[in-house]
């Protein structure tokens, strides 16, 4: 129980602080901590991550950090291509994919903390 | 219009199963020239959609596990104050500094899923391992994930026949 407020507390402030990577704490945690498969961490992962999500959003829209027009073009965007990603995903190289995100994440991470 | 392409790539990354978030981010900050805050705003209005459709297919497969969720997500509640609470207040520089160092850490994890899985591929089969990776062949880092001692049964057994 204690272990799970603290994997709660410390993906929501994640979460809270970077608007993003909150599954990226949530999956791991629930596969090796709370010894779940993987399907079901995902799925609760990101049943999880919606209110926290939410809670975020309040902050950013009570600072005024909200663009709405630039917010709900990049919704619609991402909405299809969610939809086109779940369809495609078995025929996509994972290997490459995968590999190419790690690389694509260095190259981010460095032009971020360079910046 | 790049708007809407930059999020449609990020919505397919996110089908996937990857930080879809992260492409997004990177995008709005060094294509279209967004402040960090309002990139990450965006990506935080951008989730909403998108989950809640996962939302539905996931409570039907009843791949959500009801009773650690209520948990998990009244604590990460107030884990997203505090968090929220911080960002904000964090000067443009800084907090792209640490997103930055967050991403490096991803990265570290990405790295060291893809070590793990040329690991079982070379139990399998020493010679063919790159063409394994680049034909998408053999078993995928997400079914390793799912059942780690089942993968090494049947590795075993292919390992036997050959």
């Amino acid at each position: 129980m204690i272990i799970k407020l603290l994997i709660g507390f410390f993906a929501g402030i994640i979460s809270g602080f970077f608007s993003t990577g909150g599954g990226l704490i949530l999956v791991p945690a629930y596969m090796y901590i709370l010894k779940m498969n993987s399907k079901k961490a995902r799925g609760t992962a990101i049943f999880c991550i919606l209110p926290l999500v939410i809670t975020s959003s309040i902050f950013y829209y009570k600072n005024n950090y909200i663009n709405w027009k630039l917010a709900t073009l990049c919704a619609i965007g991402g909405t299809i291509g969610g939809f086109i990603g779940a369809k495609i995903l078995k025929k996509l190289p994972e290997r490459i994919l995968n590999i190419t995100f790690a690389i694509f994440l260095i190259y981010v991470s460095y032009k971020m903390i360079n910046s | 219009m790049i708007e809407i392409l930059i999020s449609l790539i990020s919505g397919i990354i996110s089908g996937t199963g990857m930080g879809g978030g992260t492409v997004l981010i990177f995008g709005l900050v060094f294509i279209l020239g967004v402040n960090q805050h309002t990139a990450q705003a965006t990506n935080l209005i951008f989730f909403i959609p998108t989950s809640i459709m996962a939302i539905i297919v996931n409570i039907k497969n009843k791949n959500v596990d009801l009773k650690t969720a209520l948990i998990i997500s009244t604590s990460g509640i107030i884990g997203a104050l505090v968090g929220a609470n911080f960002a904000i207040k964090t000067d443009v520089v800084i907090l792209k500094k640490y997103f930055g160092f967050f991403l490096a850490i991803i990265a570290i994890h990405e790295i060291y899923r893809i070590f793990l899985m040329y690991i079982k591929q070379k139990n399998t089969n020493n010679k063919s391992i790159l063409k394994k990776i680049f034909l998408n062949q053999g078993p995928s880092l997400m079914e390793i994930d799912e059942n780690d001692e089942k993968n090494d049964k049947i590795l075993k057994e292919e390992g036997v026949r050959k």
